[in-house]
C-alpha cells in the first residue's frame, strides 16, 4: 500500500510544500484552524509540532511558540485530539514533529500507536538518532503502525553514517539548508547545496529541504533541486504579523511560482 | 594497528552509556562535532605529552594539589566521625570548575579551535572558562541565564574583565538549563572554530565521561592525601550535586572501594513544592531524555522540564549527570537533600568554626555532613568536598545574614558613586 506521503510525491507539481504548525500556538483552536487554512491554500503536507519545554533544534521563533503553547496548557494528549478532530477534513498528509522526551515519557509504543490512530502519516523526532538506545523500539513500532519515520540530515555527516541513514530512511529525506537551528534567513549555504547533491547521488527517496526558507526566491531556487520545501519559522512570523490570511497568501504565491516553472 | 584502533573505537561506543543512562541524543547535525570531540579526547587521553602539559597547568596555574584539611572544630560540632575538608575552594578562580576548564581548553587548542563557548549557572564555570580562554589566547562567549546574572554579578564582572563576552539568556526559566540550550545552539552554528566547554558531567557523550575524567583529580588527591594522614581509606564522602561534576570527581576514584560510603546532596530549596527545589531523586523520580542525555530530570508527567529553585545557582539545574543516575540505581551513592535555610546556616557555621567561606553549593554538603556525622564513630573518617569558595555569594549571604549592615553599605556605595 502506497502511503499518503508517496502519493504526494507522485503529483506532477515540481516542488511540493510542507508547512509547519506549532500545536497550541497561539492557542489550540487557532492552530487547528491554521492547519485547515494551510491545506486550503495549497500546502502539500503539514508538519505539526508537539511543543516541548526545551526544543533543542529550534531557533527563537519556534522556541517562543513552543513556550507560549505550553503556557496555554497544551499537552501531547490535547494535540493528538486536535488532529483527530480534523483528520477527515484535511486531505493531505500530516506529520508529527517533536522531541524524544515527550515520546519517551508517553512510552514509545503508545506514542507511535496513538499518533497513528489520530491519523498522521509519519513522525519526525530529531533528537532520537538511529544508533541510540530506544531507536530500534521506535522503528519497530513505526513499522507495526504503518507510520513513516523521517530522518533529518545536515551537511557535515560522514559518508559511512550517511549511507547507514539512507538505508533506514523512508518517505523522504529531510535536509537542513544550514547547520544550525530553525529560523528564517536569507540565501543558502554552499555547503548545504553541495550536501544536497551528495545525498541525491545515493538516495532513492524524494528530498526535502528546510531551515531558513523565508522568501519565494528561495523556494524558486529549490525547484528541480529538491522535491519538497519545508517552511516553518517564516510562516509563524507571517502569522504573527498578519494572521492566517498572510500565511495563505505566501503559500499561494509560492505555488504560483512553482506552477509557472512546472 | 588497525585491530587496535578498531578495539578502541568499540570501547568508545561501549562507554557512551552508564548502565541505562547517558547516550548521545542529539539532532544529526551535532553528531559530527561530537564524534570529532570524542575522537580527539580518546586520542589525547592516552597521550603522555598531553597529560604532562595538563599536570603542569594543574600544579602551577590552578594551584593543585588542593589541601585536604582536618577540620577539628567542625569535627567537634559534628559529634561523630573525623571530618576532613577537601579545599577545592583554594583553586584558581575559586572552585573545582577550573579542573575541567583547563583540560577541555587544552583539548580545544589541540583541535585547532579558536573560540570557547560555555554555559554557567553560579558563574564559577563561566569564570573558569574565561580564565583559561585568557590564558590560552582564545575568545570566550559565556551564556548565562538572566536570573543568574542578577544573583551572581561579582562573577559576571570578573568574566568580563578577563575578556569574555557575556550573553544573557532570556528563554524559559532564565537559569542554567536554558543557558545550556543557548550555548548548544550557538555551538551548532559555529562548529568549525568553536569548542563547547560544557561545565558539568551532563550532556551528550563524550561530555559526562570527559568531565568526570578531568574532575577525578579531586578524588585521586584525596586518596593519596588521606593515606599520608591516616594511612587508610576514608569511610564516608560527601559532596553537593547539581549536574554532578564535583561529586563524580570526588567519588569516581573510590567507586571500587566498596566500604567507602558515598553521599550526594541535592538542593532541597524552599521545600517540596513544584518549582521550589532542584531534587531529581526525590519522591517519584522521573527519567527522561533532555539536552542530549538520558537520566533523571525534574519533569511533569508529560515530560516537560519543570522550573527549579535553589539558593545556590550552581545546584539549580533540572538534570542529574548520567553516571550518577546509574550509581543511584545500583545503590552505590545515597542521595539526600538540604534546604536553602540549612545551607545558609552551614555557611555561617563553617565561617565561624574554621574561618573557611564555602560557596553556597558546598554549604549544602557541609550541612549534610553535620547532620550525619553522629551516625559514625570517632574513629571513622569523613571527607567533605568544599567545591568552591563563597566570595561570589556575598550578595546573597550578606542580605540573609547581615541585612542591616549590608544595606547600609550598598546605599553608601551607591551614593558615593553618584554624588548629587
Amino acid at each position: 500500500m502506497a502511503s499518503r506521503i508517496d502519493e504526494v510525491f507522485s503529483k506532477k507539481k515540481k516542488l511540493k510544500i510542507m508547512t509547519h504548525v506549532v500545536a497550541g500556538y497561539p492557542d489550540l483552536e487557532t492552530s487547528q484552524n491554521l492547519i485547515l487554512a494551510m491545506a486550503e491554500a495549497g500546502a502539500d503536507m503539514i508538519e505539526v509540532q508537539i511543543p516541548f519545554s526545551d526544543p533543542l533544534a529550534d531557533g527563537p521563533t519556534i522556541m517562543a511558540a513552543n513556550h507560549k503553547a505550553l503556557q496555554n496548557g497544551l499537552t501531547p494528549k490535547l494535540c493528538l485530539k486536535m488532529i483527530e478532530e480534523i483528520r477527515d477534513e484535511v486531505k493531505i498528509p500530516l506529520l508529527f514533529m517533536t522531541y524524544a522526551n515527550l515520546a519517551y515519557t508517553m512510552g514509545l509504543e503508545r506514542f507511535v500507536s496513538e499518533s497513528a490512530a489520530c491519523g498522521v502519516s509519519g513522525l519526525i523526532i530529531p533528537d532520537l538518532p538511529f544508533d541510540e538506545r530506544g531507536y530500534d523500539d521506535y522503528y519497530f513500532w513505526l513499522k507495526e503502525c504503518n507510520l513513516v519515520g523521517i530522518q533529518v540530515l545536515s551537511a557535515g555527516l560522514s559518508l559511512p553514517r550517511l549511507k547507514k541513514l539512507l538505508k533506514i530512511a523512508e518517505g523522504f529525506i529531510y535536509i537542513t539548508l544550514r547547520v544550525g537551528v530553525t529560523g528564517a534567513r536569507e540565501g543558502m549555504e554552499k555547503k548545504s547545496a553541495d550536501f544536497i547533491d551528495q545525498v541525491k547521488a545515493y538516495a532513492g527517496l524524494p528530498l526535502a529541504a528546510g531551515f531558513g526558507i523565508s522568501s519565494v526566491e528561495q523556494i524558486r531556487s529549490l525547484i528541480s533541486r529538491v522535491d519538497l520545501a519545508v517552511i516553518g519559522s517564516h510562516l509563524i512570523n507571517l502569522f504573527n504579523s498578519g494572521g492566517k490570511e498572510n500565511v495563505q497568501e505566501f503559500i499561494k504565491e509560492a505555488n504560483q511560482v512553482i506552477e509557472q516553472l512546472s | 594497528m588497525k585491530q587496535k584502533r578498531k578495539q578502541r573505537s568499540e570501547a568508545v561506543e561501549e562507554s557512551r552509556y552508564f548502565g541505562d543512562y547517558g547516550g548521545r541524543y542529539v539532532p544529526e547535525m551535532l553528531v559530527p562535532a561530537l564524534e570529532e570531540l570524542s575522537g580527539a579526547y580518546f586520542h589525547y587521553r592516552e597521550s603522555q605529552e598531553f597529560q604532562k602539559e595538563l599536570e603542569n597547568l594543574r600544579k602551577n596555574y590552578a594551584g593543585r594539589p588542593t589541601p585536604l584539611y582536618f577540620a577539628e572544630n567542625l569535627t567537634r560540632l559534628g559529634r561523630g566521625c573525623k571530618i576532613y575538608l577537601k579545599l577545592e575552594s583554594l583553586c584558581q578562580t575559586g572552585a573545582h570548575k577550573i579542573n575541567n576548564a583547563l583540560g577541555q581548553a587544552l583539548l580545544a587548542r589541540k583541535m585547532g579551535k579558536s573560540c570557547l563557548v560555555a554555559e554557567t549557572g553560579a558563574g564559577q564555570h563561566g569564570l573558569a572558562t574565561a580564565a583559561v580562554a585568557a590564558r590560552f589566547g582564545l575568545r570566550s562567549r559565556i551564556f548565562m541565564g538572566e536570573v543568574d546574572i542578577k544573583r551572581q554579578y561579582p562573577n559576571v564582572f570578573f568574566m568580563k574583565t578577563m575578556g569574555a563576552e557575556i550573553v544573557p539568556v532570556r528563554d524559559g526559566t532564565k537559569t542554567l538549563k536554558d543557558a545550556v540550550n543557548a550555548a548548544l545552539k550557538y555551538w551548532i552554528e559555529h562548529l568549525k572554530d568553536t569548542h563547547y566547554l560544557l561545565g558539568s558531567a551532563v550532556g551528550p557523550f563524550p561530555y559526562p565521561l570527559m568531565v568526570r575524567d578531568f574532575q577525578s583529580v579531586i578524588g585521586q588527591e584525596v586518596k593519596a592525601q588521606i593515606k599520608i594522614y591516616e594511612n587508610r581509606l576514608p569511610d564516608v564522602l560527601v559532596a553537593c550535586v547539581g549536574g554532578g561534576s564535583n561529586s563524580i570527581g570526588l567519588f569516581y576514584p573510590f567507586l571500587k572501594d566498596k566500604n567507602v560510603r558515598l553521599y550526594g546532596v541535592e538542593a532541597g530549596g524552599r521545600g517540596p513544592g513544584r518549582g521550589e527545589n532542584a531534587r531529581r531523586l526525590g519522591k517519584n523520580p522521573r527519567k527522561g531524555i533532555v539536552q542530549g542525555y538520558k537520566s533523571y530530570f525534574i519533569l511533569d508527567h508529560e515530560g516537560q522540564v519543570q522550573p527549579t529553585h535553589s539558593i545556590s545557582a550552581g545546584l539549580d539545574y533540572a538534570g542529574l549527570g548520567p553516571e550518577l543516575a546509574d550509581l543511584h540505581d545500583a545503590g552505590r551513592i545515597c542521595f539526600d537533600q538540604v534546604t536553602d535555610t540549612e545551607a545558609l546556616s552551614a555557611f555561617k557555621t563553617l565561617c565561624q568554626a574554621e574561618g573557611i567561606i564555602p560557596a553556597l553549593e558546598s554549604a549544602h554538603a557541609v550541612a549534610y555532613a553535620l547532620k550525619i556525622a553522629r551516625k559514625f564513630s570517632r574513629r571513622q573518617i569523613m571527607v567533605v568536598n568544599i567545591s568552591g569558595r563563597g566570595d561570589k555569594d556575598l550578595f546573597i549571604a550578606a542580605k540573609e545574614l547581615d541585612n542591616e549592615g549590608w544595606m547600609r553599605f550598598l546605599k553608601e556605595e551607591v551614593n558615593h558613586g553618584q554624588p548629587d
